[in-house]
């Protein structure tokens, strides 16, 4: 027997089981698909006890108004699944709804009613009243010596806060500690850390939304400079949204950095709705206070530090100064950039007059007769 | 009154006698001969380049700042155009803005080295050349008053006013302009970019000194730290773009481009200039080459006796206008 013949044999050993790999791709196939199906998300289920969607389903339900304007009462359940009001049964909001099919209606959604989920560790109902009330006390709440135009242009909670863009986070974690009182807003205190320190991305930052949404959402309004002035803002506080794109937060937000600093971020303490002009002592930017605030990102903050501008503007009126600074440097730019290049033109024209190429070959670049004409030559064209 | 009349006479003796000197045609050297100015118009040249200028250390230097700034820009520019179409581009290219901020400051540090490297090795070669006795400070970057009178009789030539280039040294007017310029803005940019980067630190650093010095009182000293502020965001964004700028639209095609230069110039990786090159226009440089370099000036006798110049000849063919192409070459008006 010759060992050769021994190898060549189509034996059953293991070892050439494994080595002919076609054998093994269906099972694989078979378990990838197994486990995909173990490991997919069931689809949430709809909290619609009282069958809201049976109507509310259907893409093309609404209706135009008296005034030519376009409702759409359409309910993606597929977004209000995902959305934070999953658990939450129609009813519990518009509480105005008893009967179905129901009345037009005409109320609006108070968000201070009380849901009936019940939170852990709580004895009531859920409500948002808290974190209204804190509102209702900020630069945004509604006061009865508000002009006509001021309370309109006020925001109220749907104004800012829509569902459809619950969008999942970028996470830093560590920082939870001092954004419990986010919880707090709204939960009762016992129980709280406990029973979210491991359920929640929440906690670890400031706001749910990203820097860019939070600077999209505020600039809606305080952007147009118009309404602004008509609402009779600050000189800082009309062109805020301006300025804040000029300084380096502005910038890197817009580049899409996580870390910089957006409008909540300096301008209301952890419970978030609480907003106040900065004459307040309560803002976050009081005299008082900016230093703590910056102290949230800046570890070495002093009395000179929060003089820094974080609205920066180069305005005349400003910053006279800096103003004829920046006028200066583009002078020397322009001078610098147009007599340097001028005289490299210059110059350029006169070696070429002289007899030098463009092109450095054949050991050197002079390979053309001087086309100047000396004094004699000119004396004789005369 | 005396003293300032001594003084001026002795700039316009000065000033006449340089002008005679560069005037002169020809230029007597020591074991080679008369030397015509414009003989770089029939020297043999490697584009590679003939004769030293830069030590490795320059042209390592050279090269960390040229990497270092290609980065620099790139990352920067985003910031400062935050609001253009093109900036989340640019950025998205290094991986987002914070990871762009990161590399810009890497290669702020970087610089950094390379400007401290420089400084290192500009000083001790110095020492070493005074220690040597060598040192002549007509061969470095310092700003004389000849090349303001250099510049002037440059454009006479470029207009044809003149009929050659003047005599300079190793450095010319244009790049000591450079030189110059670079030190301000490595100042600006550096003191203007750590302003940006420890804020706490230099706001706390710059009031305090300066209100010692230039008492305010009361709320005026820590405004400075806000003015301060202002001032360092302007200023590091300005004096970058006008690099940026000057080294785009003036360096590289003052280097690269130019006739004579095209397509590139390999000085900058090889330290070394090109003969005809080194004659235009560091025509005292090149003597400094003759005198020091013993291949250099036998290449340069060759020629000369190729091109039928000797002593003799020089004493009587001494004319300004006339061009050693139309006399001597008779292979010029072929090649042309």
């Amino acid at each position: 027997m010759k060992p050769e013949s021994a190898i060549k044999a189509p034996g059953l050993k293991m070892s050439n089981f494994f080595k002919n790999k076609s054998i093994y791709i269906f099972p694989a196939i078979l378990v990838a698909v197994i486990s995909m199906l173990l490991l997919s998300r069931p689809s949430a289920e709809a909290a619609d006890e009282y069958n809201c969607l049976l109507c509310h389903k259907h893409r093309k339900m609404g209706r135009i108004d008296q005034n030519g304007k376009r409702w759409n009462y359409n309910v993606d359940e597929i977004l209000y699944n995902h959305s934070v009001h999953r658990s939450v049964e129609c009813p519990d909001c518009h509480t105005y709804i008893t009967k179905i099919p129901h009345d037009p209606v005409t109320q609006k959604v108070n968000c201070g009613n009380q849901c009936h989920i019940k939170p852990p560790f709580a004895q009531k109902d859920f409500s948002h009243d808290k974190i209204i009330d804190i509102y209702n006390h900020s630069a945004h709440g509604i006061r009865p010596e508000d002009s006509e135009a001021l309370k309109n242009a006020k925001p109220y909670c749907k104004y800012c806060h829509l569902n459809p863009i619950y969008i999942p986070l970028y996470e830093e974690p560590g920082i939870y500690k001092q954004t419990l009182q986010r919880c707090f807003n709204c939960h009762p205190q016992r129980g709280v850390i406990q029973a979210y320190r491991h359920i929640t991305h929440r906690l670890r930052k400031k706001t749910s939304r990203s820097p860019q949404e939070i600077v999209h959402i505020c600039a809606t309004c305080h952007k147009n400079e118009e309404l602004m002035k008509k609402l009779h803002l600050s000189e800082i506080g009309v062109t805020a949204v301006k300025t804040y794109y000029q300084s380096i937060h502005g910038k890197l937000v817009q580049l899409g950095s996580h870390k910089a600093a957006d409008c909540i971020s300096c301008h209301a303490s952890n419970a978030l709705h609480d907003i106040y002009k900065k004459e307040n002592p309560r803002a976050t930017i009081y005299k008082d206070n900016i230093e703590k605030t910056c102290h949230q990102c800046h570890k070495e903050t002093s009395s000179y530090f929060i003089k820094i501008a974080v609205h920066p503007s180069e305005e005349h009126s400003e910053n006279p100064i800096i103003y004829l600074v920046s006028i200066f440097f583009r002078v020397v730019l322009y001078a610098a950039v147009l007599s340097m290049v001028g005289h490299m033109l210059f110059e350029t024209f006169g070696r070429r007059k002289h007899g030098i190429r463009f092109f450095f070959r054949d050991g050197t670049s002079w390979r053309k007769r001087s086309r100047r004409r000396s004094k004699k030559e000119k004396k004789q064209a005369e | 009154m005396t003293a300032f009349a001594k003084v001026f006479s002795k700039m316009i003796e000065i000033g006449a006698r340089q002008k005679a000197e560069a005037a002169e045609y020809y230029t007597h050297v020591e074991g080679v001969g008369p030397v015509p100015r414009d003989i770089y118009k029939h020297v043999k040249s490697d584009p590679l380049g003939d004769l030293p200028r830069y030590s490795p250390h320059i042209v390592i230097q050279h090269f960390l700042v040229f990497i270092t700034f290609i980065f620099l820009a790139a990352t920067g520019l985003p910031i400062y155009f935050s609001d253009q179409f093109w900036a989340q581009y640019f950025v998205s290219l290094f991986g987002g803005i914070d990871v762009a901020r990161r590399i810009h400051r890497i290669c702020a540090f970087i610089m950094m080295f390379a400007a401290a490297y420089h400084i290192i090795t500009i000083v001790g070669g110095t020492l070493r050349k005074i220690r040597h006795h060598e040192f002549d400070y007509k061969r470095t970057q310092l700003p004389r008053l000849k090349d303001l009178f250099d510049l002037i009789h440059d454009i006479k030539y470029f207009l044809g006013r003149a009929p050659y280039r003047p005599k300079m040294e190793k450095f010319m007017y244009k790049q000591k302009a450079h030189y110059l310029a670079i030190i301000w803005g490595n100042f600006v940019l550096i003191a203007a970019g750590s302003a940006l980067l420890f804020p706490d630190v230099m706001a706390k650093l710059f009031p305090e000194t300066l209100g010692k010095i230039i008492p305010l009182g009361g709320a005026g000293v820590e405004s400075y730290s806000a003015f301060f502020q202002d001032l360092a965001r302007l200023m590091h964004a300005d004096e970058a773009v006008m690099a940026l700028i000057l080294l785009a639209f003036w360096h590289w095609t003052n280097v690269h481009v130019v006739p004579g230069r095209f397509p590139i110039q390999w000085a900058f990786l090889t330290g070394k200039i090109t003969r005809e090159h080194q004659i235009e226009e560091h025509f005292l440089e090149y003597l400094h080459n003759l005198r020091e370099i013993p291949e250099e000036r036998e290449y340069m006798k060759n020629l000369l006796k190729e091109l039928g110049i000797d002593g003799s000849k020089a004493v009587s063919a001494v004319d300004p206008n006339g061009s050693l192409a139309q006399e001597a070459d008779p292979a010029a008006g072929e090649k042309a």
